[in-house]
């Protein structure tokens, strides 16, 4: 797979801001997704208050989270459902690998799930010879194209109609077109056949309630619910932090989500499943399992500031309010998670040195944080993880260190400031050299003949 | 790969991280549900809705009338059944159900399998025709969940669906029935 890493992030932004034909695409998409958010959230007169009802129920949440799942999950195994603990992705595929392989499947469902992205279970899957398919339009489009998701809620965004039907096809044997209809009932034929002899159906969750053990799935396609409804054995992965309290607090959240990801008052289909079926006669998968992800998130808690990464819902609306999402999309970012939340979030999962530029790839201009639904303070997260990197690696950044000690210095001592203001008139010209590095994307003022002190003494 | 007991393990490291952070408890305020109200324009407001997102609404005085409306949206198609092999019900034509609750604001179903076995049969075929009772119609969301919960357990698979099957994962140009129903028609029974 074609995949690039967020250790070359500077060079894989700057190969973006080339592709004219890339730009064009997030612009259209990323003006018509900000432009749909607006709108829907305006049409509630309690957005605000929703969003500070959001955040202080997942603030509960993470604060007693060891409770809560202790308590979900007794709530979902007395419903019949078995739950899996996986402490990071290996122990995650393993599972879900030894539960296929153990029912004798061959084909696998999949929906689309950021968490199953995230643990690269495709790849585990068919490492051990299962066939696995992506059933979401998008998700479906870039597995053929052997390409990685560049968006949360819109994984294909980056290619256009006319790379689709190429992509159709050369792999489906579809007649060339750009009709984007055509195209739709062409994968909708080809995926039924999968869904037909599917033995196994993954999907990920949205919501975990805990009081009644159920879990919340939101789409649009109705794949989710093929997915969910038709193999023998169901398997849904979800990252710990996914929980709810409360039934009613869906209330909340079913009016934010939608909003915020694709500016509708609710999506097409919720699927709420709350364990195995009852009776013999009921519809749906035999089996129920669910797979519980830590994978980096309980390490998160640990400070107030990092554990705000866990409220995040995958709405996505960050990434189309971002200026620098908004010219180099999500493939440059080398990580599952793009945009804000994702130069937050993979650092903190993947390490802090795999993916240390990524707390830089921001203006700092606080667009995402206007838009969170649950009011995470992506800017100040931002800045705390600079602040890690900038104290675990002294050595690599020990020029911008020993700058900002020495304007430190200067700025606190008003003698100091008023000669070095004096030298940096006289000698400006030269000066620009030596912090190029600073220079390059931003504009060194122009220094005038005369201070306003200087200004003031010579006319009060 | 790790051995041991990742249960106890992750709950370990959720309790030993969550104590090296020093914050208070947050107090949570509790939400209050409004109590349903019957309100007339209930059955407008859901059809206003429906259509907004493709969805067609037929509002009948009477059970003869239901029954009358789908036979003629089901005339000459291949009907569903939940009894069929798969085979069978990827080639009908039509399914038929009943829905257990409507959300007037957003035009939204309710389906509840322990009542009707709907999952497929609303799902599968290319029109989904459901029959709602105008008493069964909420105003909001949140009286809906409510009313959902008010029983002693939730059914096993509870689905909302709001208009048609939809995508616009290409360009984000909208295509309608892309996995589930390309058409939905929602008879509402007035008098019942």
């Amino acid at each position: 797979m074609n995949q690039l890493s967020s250790e070359t992030f500077a060079e894989n932004a700057k190969a973006a801001l080339g592709d004219a034909q890339l730009r064009g695409a997030l612009r259209h998409a990323t003006t018509i997704f900000g432009i749909k958010r607006r709108e829907a959230a305006a049409s509630l007169s309690n957005w605000e208050e929703l969003r500070s009802q959001a955040r202080a129920i997942k603030d509960e949440v993470l604060l007693h989270l060891d409770r809560y799942l202790e308590t979900f999950v007794t709530n979902v195994e007395n419903r019949g459902a078995k739950v899996h603990w996986a402490r990071d992705a290996a122990e995650a595929n393993a599972i879900i690998t030894r539960l296929t392989t153990e029912r004798g499947a061959r084909n696998v469902v999949k929906s689309k799930s950021m968490t199953t992205e995230e643990i690269h279970l495709n790849a585990a899957l068919e490492r051990a010879g299962m066939q696995v398919v992506e059933t979401d339009l998008g998700e479906y489009i870039i597995q053929l194209a052997d390409e990685t998701p560049s968006h949360i809620i819109a994984p294909a965004i980056h290619k256009t109609k006319r790379q689709v039907a190429e992509l159709f096809t050369t792999e489906l044997g579809m007649p060339p077109t750009d009709d984007v209809g055509e195209l739709t009932s062409t994968a909708r034929v080809t995926l039924r056949e999968r869904f037909a002899t599917a033995d196994v159906g993954i999907s990920g969750v949205n919501f975990g309630i805990v009081e009644t053990g159920t879990i919340v799935i939101v789409e649009n396609e109705g794949n989710i619910r093929l997915t969910t409804s038709l193999p023998r054995t169901h398997i849904a992965v979800m990252g710990i932090e996914k929980l709810l309290p409360r039934f009613a607090d869906l209330d909340v959240f079913l009016k934010l989500l939608p909003r915020s990801g694709t500016g509708q008052a609710l999506s097409t289909y919720q699927s709420f499943i709350t364990g195995t079926k009852r009776n013999a006669s009921d519809e749906g998968p035999e089996e129920f399992h669910i797979v519980l992800l830590d994978n980096g998130r309980s390490r998160m808690l640990a400070h107030p500031v990092t554990r705000q990464s866990l409220a995040c819902i995958r709405c996505g609306a960050c990434l189309n309010s971002c200026p620098v999402y908004q010219q180099i999309g999500g493939h440059a970012y080398g990580s599952v998670y793009p945009g804000p939340i994702g130069s937050v979030i993979t650092p903190q999962l993947m390490g802090i040195q795999k993916a240390a530029q990524l707390p830089y790839a921001s203006s700092l201009c606080g667009a995402c944080r206007e838009v969170c639904p649950v009011k995470i303070d992506i800017p100040r997260l931002l800045l705390h993880l600079r602040g890690e990197i900038s104290e675990k690696q002294p050595s690599g950044r020990r020029k911008e260190r020993l700058a900002f000690k020495l304007w430190a210095a200067i700025m606190t001592r008003p003698k100091l400031y008023e000669k070095t203001a004096i030298a940096a008139r006289l000698f400006q010209r030269w000066f620009k050299l030596p912090v190029r590095a600073w220079t390059t994307g931003r504009d060194l003022r122009h220094i005038e003949a005369e201070s306003f002190r200087e200004h003031w003494r010579r006319t009060r | 790969m790790n051995t041991g007991d990742a249960r106890a393990e992750i709950l370990r490291s959720i309790r030993t991280h969550l104590a090296m952070s020093s914050e208070p408890q947050i107090k949570m305020d509790l939400f209050e549900f409004p109590s349903k109200k019957a309100v007339p324009e209930v059955v407008q407001l859901f059809k206003q809705n429906l259509e907004l997102v493709d969805g067609n609404c037929i509002v009948v005085n009477s059970g003869a009338e239901v029954e009358e409306t789908v036979k003629r949206l089901t005339e000459g198609k291949k009907i569903a059944s939940p009894d069929e092999p798969r085979s069978d019900l990827f080639k009908s034509e039509v399914g038929v159900t009943s829905a257990q609750a409507g959300i007037a604001e957003t035009g939204t179903l309710v389906l509840d399998s322990s009542v009707d076995r709907n999952r497929l049969v609303s799902l599968v075929p290319p029109v989904h025709i459901a029959i709602l009772d105008a008493s069964r119609i909420y105003t909001t969301l949140g009286e809906t969940l409510a009313a959902l919960q008010s029983g002693e357990e939730l059914s096993p698979a509870i689905t909302f669906i709001t208009g048609p099957s939809r995508t616009a994962d290409i360009e984000l140009t909208l295509a309608i029935g892309v996995h589930g129903p390309q058409e939905l028609y929602v008879i509402i029974n007035q008098n019942a």
